[in-house]
């Protein structure tokens, strides 16, 4: 059993390519990693990163993507996460989920149309699922699309969408026969989203979505009579529940991580620069109560996401351990977030510019842990699934399967 | 990276699961539990004779010295059956001999410890009851060549059945002046006595102008804290992996009783309370192996381990007992009968719970480690 990469020569060769390839790429992030300049920055690292076929490592070398195996990728992982960069370097989310659901249920024209844009970081690609009438109960989605000659034409609202900075296609989940019986009536469609009819408002809501670089912001999308090319339809007409398994598995934590945990080795920091009663704070042993329980929640959170990094890298049968993961991150930010406060007091809750010592980040962190709480499947969702999977009150021919990946 | 099992430890495993399936189901163990003794020495000798007892041992005293993940695997497919037995203790022991030994003392101990013809422990908490050297006041008296010993140690693993305990006693007056004695059972003044209770192994053993001669201190006198801590660190994960093997077994359980048991038209597994006691009890199941595993691997990779024992006995303590609990939600009063067998996992999440330092001790250490602590950062 081995936790970390094993260092065979190719990997250490791999890796110091990699790093001297990043000490070239990598850009200089000041301020709100948001801005339009930085990501511009982020846009372009992508760019770059897609010319080496490392902005989707595993993927098919036909579409873009780097065709590379799980030494190599994980090491890729591993080098852009020390730099608190993720893969891709901004939010993407269709591009993400999209792009494994067209490698597995796309048709051949489908990929090598819609697929090299985006694991060569030309498009920014974002997911439309939610609804004001449907949320977790994603199959009762109202957001039509009717055909009509060569074309579909949808008309809904989808909300809780993307992020900042704007956006080149909507992977987008519609209702294809509004008279079908659930789960039989439901498609996907990639679209662009510069087409007539369609509008991007921005949200209001508690804080960004803790999503990453880019999802600052969510939208409301508004499609009025827009007419879609058919051959954007993905994985068959009425065919979409089936094609939304693989997306939400994938959603749902099963690709796992192997980023650092930033929250405990933040607060071990700030901990010992902080004073108390004239000694650094880190010294008070309430302090180090405290910081005891970031550190088991933070180091059980990479555990699992190293785990299922691994098992959905080389293909393992993967049952629970997606929403088990999704689950406990969510459910852990809450006590994360406590824990701070009782740390650092409230200095947890300030952004101001003079009294803040964490140039923001504390005030986000216990904001989003709260929004975390419900992307990608509420945390209720996560144990719905785990049960599921795992087969409680079911035999195991009734066990619900996991989506297929291919990640 | 790969989180699988190593062909040999498959294998290992295999071997255990079969001889728990065979020798050791669930009847065999409720019948077990109830015995003045609390395990088989049938089962004690097959573990010596299939080499378990000295994975961790030299080639040269008999042992086959594989990693310390080799031995995980083992221990965690016991813990699954439970298998009782001084498994643990005894290997504890070695751990500690092959740690602070002379010559003599391994050649003597580890060898028998390997082949199985020694059951061995380790005595150190008191009446005054504090896991960890300040819990270690008992004193003996010197008489020329030997110490006298007058006093207790209180909830000594295998005690009663134990041939060799190796005994904590203080011999200066600073606070790290402890040494070992290697007191064999058949001394004259020494007695053990199993506690009965909500217990699992626990036993009181007493001295009473118990002759103990000075060569049976392990090691240099008076020096052995380093080495004690080090070799009661690298022994921890090992008990950890037996627990999660006994979270693991309550997890199926819970799932297998979930799917067979029908209430209101339906398995009772449909329902989402009894669907939150199963999620619960598998994110401590797991939360306990991985940092379980995670400790063993760096244990075998030579790396700084500190934290990461103290966090895995901390999460696996808590994990198992909270498991059992959840599995007892899970099997109302169909879990409390003693022949189904559920209540054997509890029994050994309570009495493990305290083994080598409770959660909170173990919390209490990673604390104090916190203004120094280094982060990984390969």
């Amino acid at each position: 059993m081995d936790f970390a990469p094993s260092y065979t020569p190719e990997q250490e060769a791999f890796r110091k390519e990699v790093r001297s390839w990043l000490d070239d790429h990598a850009p200089v992030i000041e301020g709100d990693q948001d801005s339009p300049e930085n990501y511009a920055k982020f846009r372009q690292l992508g760019r770059d990163l897609g010319q080496q076929g490392w902005l989707r490592p595993t993927a098919p070398v036909e579409f873009g993507g780097g065709g590379m195996g799980f030494e190599e990728t994980v090491v890729l992982y591993e080098e852009m996460s020390r730099r608190d960069l993720s893969i891709p370097p901004y939010y993407d989310s269709g591009g993400w989920l999209g792009g494994a659901s067209i490698l597995v249920w796309g048709s051949d024209e489908q990929k090598q149309a819609l697929l090299p844009p985006i694991f060569k970081g030309d498009v920014v690609t974002w997911q439309l699922l939610t609804g004001p009438e449907a949320g977790s109960d994603l199959a009762g989605t109202q957001t039509d699309a009717v055909r009509d000659g060569d074309d579909y034409i949808v008309n809904g609202e989808k909300i809780y969408v993307g992020g900042s900075n704007g956006v080149d296609m909507l992977w987008t989940l519609t209702r294809t026969d509004p008279d079908g019986e659930r789960h039989k009536n439901l498609s996907w469609f990639m679209i662009p989203a510069d087409l007539p009819g369609i509008t991007i408002r921005p949200m209001d809501l508690l804080g960004d979505g803790g999503e990453g670089v880019g999802s600052g912001v969510k939208n409301t999308v508004y499609f009025d009579n827009v007419r879609v090319p058919a051959e954007r339809l993905v994985g068959g007409e009425n065919n979409g529940w089936q094609v939304a398994t693989t997306h939400l598995e994938l959603e749902h934590g099963a690709g796992g991580s192997v980023a650092r945990n930033l929250w405990f080795s933040r607060a071990l920091e700030w901990a010992r620069e902080r004073r108390l009663n004239g000694r650094p704070l880190v010294e008070d042993s309430d302090a180090q109560d405290r910081l005891v329980e970031i550190y088991e929640k933070t180091e059980i959170q990479r555990l699992f996401g190293i785990r299922n990094f691994w098992m959905n890298r080389t293909h393992q049968a993967m049952t629970y351990e997606g929403p088990q993961s999704s689950y406990f991150r969510k459910l852990s930010g809450l006590d994360i977030t406590t824990a701070l406060h009782e740390l650092f007091g409230p200095y947890a809750l300030t952004n101001d510019e003079i009294t803040d010592f964490s140039e923001g980040a504390l005030d986000a962190y216990q904001r989003s842990a709260i929004v975390a709480l419900h992307p990608g499947g509420t945390a209720d969702v996560q144990k719905v699934l785990m049960a599921r999977r795992i087969g409680m009150g079911r035999s195991e021919a009734e066990r619900y399967k996991a989506g297929k990946t291919v990640e | 990276m790969d989180l699988s099992l190593t062909d040999q430890q498959e294998m290992l495993k295999q071997a255990v699961d079969a001889f728990v399936s065979r020798d050791a189901p669930i009847e065999t163990l409720i019948e077990l539990q109830q015995t003045e003794r609390g395990f088989s020495d049938d089962m004690w000798r097959t573990a010596g004779e299939l080499g378990w007892l000295g994975m961790l041992i030299p080639e040269e005293y008999g042992g086959s010295d594989t990693g310390y993940t080799d031995a995980g695997v083992v221990f965690e497919a016991l813990g699954k059956g439970p298998v009782p037995g001084p498994f643990f203790s005894t290997v504890l022991a070695g751990e500690i001999i092959k740690e602070l030994g002379n010559d003599a003392q391994k050649e003597n101990y580890l060898t028998r410890i390997a082949n199985g013809s020694l059951i061995a422990t380790l005595a150190m908490s008191e009446p005054d009851y504090q896991w960890g050297i300040a819990g270690v006041q008992l004193t003996p008296t010197e008489d020329g060549e030997d110490y006298i010993l007058n006093g207790e140690k209180s909830f000594v693993y295998d005690g009663h059945a134990a041939d060799l305990i190796i005994t904590a006693v203080r011999t200066g007056s600073g606070d790290n002046d402890i040494s070992l004695l290697l007191v064999d059972t058949s001394t004259p003044g020494v007695s053990a006595r199993k506690l009965e209770g909500f217990t699992s192994s626990e036993s009181s053993v007493t001295f009473e102008n118990a002759r103990i001669p000075k060569s049976a201190l392990l090691g240099e006198c008076c020096e052995i804290t380093d080495g004690l801590h080090a070799a009661l660190m690298r022994a921890t994960p090992l008990l950890c992996a037996y627990q999660v093997g006994g979270a693991q077994s309550v997890f199926d359980l819970s799932v297998q009783y979930s799917r067979d048991r029908v209430q209101f038209g339906r398995p009772i597994g449909r329902f989402q309370f009894v669907q939150n006691h199963i999620v619960q009890l598998v994110i401590h199941l797991d939360s306990a192996r991985w940092t379980t595993y995670e400790a063993l691997w760096k244990m075998d990779t030579g790396r700084e381990t500190e934290a990461a024992i103290h966090l895995a006995k901390a999460v696996t303590s808590d994990g198992y007992r909270q498991a059992c609990d959840y599995g007892h939600e899970v099997h109302a009063g169909t879990g409390v009968v003693r022949e189904y067998g559920l209540t054997l996992y509890t029994r050994q999440s309570r009495s493990l719970f305290h083994a080598l330092g409770e959660p909170r001790y173990h919390r209490k250490q990673l604390a104090k480690l916190m203004p120094t602590l280094q982060l990984d950062d390969e």
